[in-house]
């Protein structure tokens, strides 16, 4: 039994912040708590943030989508506002985390907050450049997701709290595809992969290529990244894209442990990142001519 | 501390401890429809609605309840949709051991509630959450159909 | 013997007797209940995988406000036993005490706190100071039977320890018909290949939980999620040194069992602790508790060597089993015994040779889960006879066929293998085994082309055929108690153990059968060792056969003696009166409903209609099955997709149509994940890495491919209105059935399961390197 003293709400982000900082004793955020009561914060009390306005779901004019740090993964995965976005990668993404009690309380900001490299929406999140927007005390400051993670259970926030995620608007036509590998159908992943290729004129003008489960942290394979840049939608060669997924294999750090060997999951790197950008390209018929590839 | 809740559609207070899940609360308060399998949120036995929504109140914390709506299994007994849910499972063969059993009614009365997608995906889908380890999931995916199809025929005599 | 459409109960799918109300969700399990001033006990486990306990310092724990009692092996006298639930004598060895003074796995037993409150209790547990004295550990089976420096269980314990204090032998089988060494050398081929088998729990959603109490009469009450009330009665009243009339078990409604709670598991703890505190105690496992601290299906390494003629004959047969029994010998025997003589008799060879060396290791427990023995057997076995198949360049469906056994044949390893003693001869009197394969080859689609639904994907069939038994010939036994109402409602009072699996449900078809009434007038009692009279449990898949012939025969004499009264009031031959339609008969036309029968018989002839019988068989006739699975790798990533199932069973006459459909889906479930994903994995000093359905994965709805169900109905002599078992035997062939499939799909084995998609990617790259 979770041993803590107080359970304090917050009606707003600032409020929150104080909250946590106020003592006695040391603190945690809680918001949908799916991570919390599995894994006990060692704290006094915690500052419960549902009710503090952070679960809206927002799209600008020029089409930027807003994710509410304390938004639900269910709330993600039937919204229609992000349905079409990034290609339903990222309904696609929420969809798949845990099962479906679980997604009606956890969060998408308690699944970055927990900064573990298996976390879900951490390499959807990283394809699709999402910036952080962080609350002090009485100012907020915003961060590229990328620097967002610092280690396994890390991140910078210390005490502070993310209110909530933008992912930009993308400027041409943006491809996605991503692929969650696991044991059982609902499971923790082994190797996650996402894709985005943001495309104009024919030709990929950014690619993101972002990992989960194979670092210390969600990462993004920017070597293999780089690859694709400038490659002709039309034009670009599967020995291309097969050479992408290679590099993009030697720049994860997996490590073994007792859901899979890291040398399986650097493999499965190479494999599904492959796949991913065809997916991503469309030709789903390279896929299944090539050496075996699947529509995964 | 002490929380203030509905509790099937009735006002409930009650002292809890301030890290205690709501799955415990809700056994002292003699909510026995609700079950411990594993208190991890994988197995579903705990399921309960939580403002409509289903949640695994062993991954919920009890002081988040307060000032919500909390139903479960026993404040559905005389609702139409969960009759016919129950009815379905027992003839179809549905509840063997019988510990999942109230979990799952209220994942598919939270499916039905909330979703037009009766397909047999989504079926099972809305049971992802709600391990049993009796059965094969057949029988329960038959008794949904069944109530799903009975509601296809409806809404297809009215329109 | 009427049939199916003459019958009025046995046979249709009549509503479950308890499913309306757990389907409400009612207070009907161990835990829906509570009494006044129950303390709730936590256990403190060793982090040591061997490590004497040479001192607990409780006084902190004590002085905690509302903690009342701290036990540790001071304060319990040390019996030894077993606590396996298996009928007296049991075949495991005594090697348990209640509270151990040497730690033999990560988890075992130091202390136990009762406390007002779990939270207490859990403080409690943090306060206790335990020295330790550590020993090295032995966590690998092979190493555990070669050495004799570290022993696990050192006690020369004269009540069967295998290796007497001087190994770590646990069982040892050796058993032989013909000469195999002989025979080996006359054959044409000779095939020999190793399989390994998992380490799996049984995680039935109910976790272990137990309430005891001492009532007014200063007797102990249990309240237990058991399978086996009657047996461990019986093991309290030894280990408590108190008589089995000071002792009262309870079973409620039980949320699963599946072998795991046949043992006593935590019922010794809270009856100490409610006799020294004279409070009642609760205690629950968590779902950790269950991973580390209940039983597995035994872990085993299978050799097979096999001898075949060109033309398929198979001539001689060794299955050598290595398994690890971890710290203690729950079913250590039996369970081993099993894995050969439930198996290796679907091919009865002249020559056949089964082999067992099961040791103890510093490793969490094993101990029975359905199949007992069987689906690790089954896995080798079915695997091979695929393996033998491909070097003969033979049919893998035409070598079984050539080989199964048949109607009338007679089955010598099941008499050399009893329950740990010579057992009973065996004659296949009922088999539907042909019908079944030849159904499922059917459904299946077998031998037809299949194409795989993207082209880098690849496609594969796999088939497996299983056999079981039905009891414990000659050892397992049950009895029943029929009492007649006013209303003509009976009370059926049963020993035998509803878990689940519905055996209450099947008892009253049979009775309602026998009085002529609707299944609903049968009002169902199981079990409570004060109410109802003995049965064994349930296990063994024995409840419909043995305890269903308890109740026919119950049944029957509550019938003959209402014939008896009606006789001689309507001046008729007893014999000639019909009990049928909630009605009676006379010879004449006279009729009486069954309500005007009990009044009168009540009344007037002054009687209460009521019988108890007992009911054992010297028989286990063995229900069949053969299973196909059709799937889909991808051999780049390893992942196996199960495309469809289909089990085709013979379990006699079907008592239950849906019940039976719903043990077999259930059974496929399991083998599902045995086959694919389950695996309780230890790190090398047995501690268990994965104690959690976050990381132990059973399968969910999503995982579940559609699954045909045939039932293949044959009349068994020996069985009530023809029926055998049915709970067992599906669980046994789903894995080989999928390992095979994989196998003909990608043409790479996997030897060991569950074949994850990375063991499967892993056999792949290693038969064909870039
Ligand atoms: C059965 C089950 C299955 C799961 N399956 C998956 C899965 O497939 N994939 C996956 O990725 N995860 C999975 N999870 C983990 C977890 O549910 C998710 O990571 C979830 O999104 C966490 O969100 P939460 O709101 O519940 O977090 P909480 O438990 O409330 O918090 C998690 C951590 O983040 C901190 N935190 C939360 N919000 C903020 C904030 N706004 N600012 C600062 N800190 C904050 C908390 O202090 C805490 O340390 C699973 C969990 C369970 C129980
Ligand atoms: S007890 Fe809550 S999900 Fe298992
Ligand atoms: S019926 Fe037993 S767990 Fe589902």
């Amino acid at each position: 039994m979770w041993e803590l003293k107080e359970y304090r709400f917050a009606a707003s982000a600032q409020e929150a912040v104080a909250l946590m900082r106020q003592g006695p004793g040391t603190g945690a955020y809680i918001a949908g708590g799916t991570d919390m009561f599995l894994h006990p914060a060692e704290c006094d009390f915690v500052v419960d943030i549902n009710h503090a306005g952070l679960s809206d779901i927002a799209r600008t004019p020029a089409g930027d989508l807003f994710l509410g740090a304390a938004t639900t993964l269910h709330n993600i995965a039937t919204n229609p506002l992000v349905a079409d976005f990034a290609e339903g990668m990222l309904i696609e993404a929420a969809a798949h985390c845990g099962n479906r009690p679980v997604r009606s309380t956890a969060t998408i900001g308690g699944n970055i907050c927990n900064a573990l490299p298996s976390a879900d929406m951490a390499p959807v999140l990283l394809a699709l450049d999402a910036t952080c927007y962080i609350a002090d005390a009485d100012s907020q400051e915003s961060l590229p997701l990328v620097d967002f993670f610092v280690g396994p259970r890390a991140t910078v926030l210390e005490d502070r709290l993310l209110v909530g995620l933008a992912l930009p608007a993308e400027a041409g036509t943006r491809r996605c595809a991503s692929y969650k590998l696991t044991r059982s159908a609902e499971d923790i992943s082994l190797v996650h992969v996402c894709v985005a290729l943001g495309i104009e004129d024919g030709k990929i003008e950014t690619a993101r290529i972002a990992l989960g489960a194979v670092a210390p942290v969600p990462m993004r394979a920017v070597l293999a990244e780089a690859q694709l840049v400038g490659q002709s939608v039309t034009e670009i060669s599967p020995d291309l894209i097969a050479d992408a997924a290679a590099i993009a294999a030697g720049e994860c750090e997996p490590l073994d442990d007792h859901r899979a060997s890291a040398e399986y999951r650097r493999d499965m790197v190479r494999v599904l990142t492959r796949r991913q950008i065809l997916r991503a390209l469309h030709d789903e018929t390279t896929i299944t001519k090539d050496s075996g590839g699947t529509v995964a | 501390m002490k929380i203030e809740m509905e509790l099937n559609g009735r006002p409930v207070a009650h002292e809890i401890a301030p890290g205690g899940n709501l799955l415990s609360v809700l056994r002292e308060i003699g909510q026995f429809s609700v079950k411990l399998g594993c208190e991890t949120g994988d197995c579903g036995s705990c399921t309960v609605l939580l403002d409509g929504e289903p949640v695994n109140s062993c991954v919920v914390a009890a002081a988040r309840a307060h000032g919500h709506q909390i139903t479960t299994l026993e404040g559905l007994l005389g609702d139409p949709l969960m009759k016919e849910l129950q009815h379905e499972m027992v003839v179809k063969g549905a509840v063997q051991c019988g510990y999942c059993s109230p979990g799952m009614l209220i994942s598919l009365y939270a499916h039905f509630k909330a979703s037009g997608d009766l397909s047999e995906h989504a079926l099972r889908e809305a049971l992802t959450g709600n391990l049993c380890r009796c059965t094969g999931y057949v029988k329960q995916l038959e008794a949904a159909q069944t109530v799903a199809d009975n509601r296809q025929n409806e809404s297809g005599g009215a329109s | 013997m009427s049939d199916r459409k003459t019958r009025s109960a046995v046979g249709h799918n009549v509503d479950k007797v308890d499913a309306f109300k757990l389907a409400r969700g009612e207070a009907v399990y161990t835990d829906d209940f509570t009494r006044t001033g129950m303390l709730t006990a936590k256990v403190l486990r060793s982090p040591h995988a061997h490590a004497r306990i040479v001192k607990v310092d409780v006084s902190a724990a004590m002085a905690l406000e509302g903690v009342i009692d701290v036990i540790w092996h001071t304060d319990v006298k040390a019996i030894a036993h077993t606590r396996a639930g298996q009928s007296y004598p049991e075949p495991s060895p005594y090697d348990t005490v209640i509270m151990p003074h040497k730690a033999r796995f990560i988890g075992d037993r130091v202390a136990v706190v009762a406390a007002e409150t779990t939270a207490i209790a859990e403080r409690a547990l943090k306060l206790i100071e335990v020295e330790y004295e550590v020993l090295p550990e032995i966590c690998d089976m092979d190493e555990a039977l070669t050495r004799t420096d570290v022993l696990v269980h050192e006690e020369a314990d004269p009540l069967g320890i295998g290796g007497g204090g001087k190994s770590n032998m646990a069982a040892h089988i050796d058993k032989q018909i013909g000469d195999v060494d002989a025979a080996l050398k006359t054959c044409d081929l000779v095939v020999e290949r190793v399989y390994h088998l998992p380490r799996v729990q049984a995680s039935h959603i109910e976790p272990h939980i137990s309430i005891a109490w001492v009532d007014e009469d200063k007797r102990l009450i249990v309240r237990t999620s058991t399978q086996v009330p009657f047996h461990l009665r019986r093991i309290l009243a030894r280990i408590l040194e108190m008589t089995e009339s000071q002792i009262r078990v309870i079973k409620p409604r039980v949320g699963g069992g599946f072998g795991d709670k046949q043992e006593l598991v935590v019922e010794d703890l809270v009856s100490v602790l409610a006799l020294r505190t004279g409070r009642p105690v609760r205690l629950e496992f968590t779902r950790e508790e269950e991973f580390i601290a209940a039983r597995y299906r035994h872990p085993q390494r299978i050799t097979m060597t096999t001898g075949v003629m060109k033309d398929g004959t198979m001539v001689a047969n060794r299955m050598h089993v290595m398994a690890d029994t971890g710290a203690y010998g729950s079913h250590a025997l039996t369970v081993q015994g099993n894995t050969g003589q439930k198996v290796m008799p679907m091919y009865p060879a002249p020559n056949i040779h089964f082999l067992v060396d099961c040791v103890y290791t510093n490793n969490p427990i094993s101990g029975a889960f359905r199949g007992y023995g069987a689906p690790q057997g089954c896995f080798a076995l079915e695997c091979h006879m695929d393996e033998v198949a491909a070097e003969l360049g033979m049919d893998r469906l035409e070598l079984r066929l050539k080989n199964h056994i048949k109607l009338g044949d007679t089955d010598p390893l099941s008499a050399k293998l009893g329950e740990g003693k010579e057992g009973l001869e065996r004659v296949i009197r009922s088999t539907g085994l042909d019908e079944a394969i030849v159904k499922g080859c059917e459904a299946i689609g077998w031998g037809q082309e299949k194409k795989p639904s993207a082209p880098h994907l690849k496609r594969g069939v796999g088939m497996a055929l299983a056999m079981q038994g039905s009891g414990i010939a000659g050892v397992d036994w049950g009895a029943a108690t029929v009492k007649l109402n006013d209303d003509g409602s009976v009370n059926l009072a049963v020993g035998a153990t509803d878990i689940g699996q519905g055996s209450d449900t099947v008892l009253a078809q049979f009775c309602a059968e026998e009085l002529g009434i609707p299944t609903e007038k049968v009002l169902v009692l199981s079990s409570d060792t004060d109410l109802t009279p003995f049965d064994v449990g349930a296990y063994a898949s024995s409840t419909t056969y043995v305890s269903g012939g308890a109740v026919v025969k119950a049944a029957v004499k509550v019938r003959e003696q209402l014939a008896e009264v009606l006789g001689s009031h309507w001046e008729c031959d007893p014999g000639d009166i019909v009990f049928a339609d909630s009605k009676s008969t006379g010879p004449d036309g006279q009729t009486m409903t069954m309500a005007e029968v009990a009044l009168f018989a009540l009344y007037e002839a002054k009687i209460q209609p009521m019988a108890t019988a007992s009911h054992m068989s010297n028989e286990s006739p063995p229900p069949f099955a053969a299973q196909f699975a059709d799937v889909e790798v991808d051999p780049e990533t390893g992942q196996v997709q199960v495309l469809k199932f289909v089990s085709a069973v013979d379990c006699g006459t079907v008592v239950h149509p849906r019940m039976a459909e719903g043990q077999i889906e259930g059974a496929v479930a399991q083998g599902l994940g045995y086959a694919l994903f389950e695996e309780v994995l230890l790190d090398r000093s047995g501690k268990v890495l994965n104690p959690n359905f976050l990381d132990y994965k059973i399968a969910s709805a999503l995982d579940v491919p559609p699954l045909v169900t045939i039932l293949v109905e044959t009349d068994e002599p020996s069985g009530p209105h023809g029926a055998k078992a049915a709970g067992e035997v599906p669980s046994d062939g789903p894995a080989p059935a999928i390992v095979n499939a994989i196998c003909d799909a990608v043409g790479v084995r996997n030897y060991r399961i569950p074949a994850t998609p990375e063991r499967v990617w892993r056999g792949i790259k290693e038969e064909s390197p870039e």
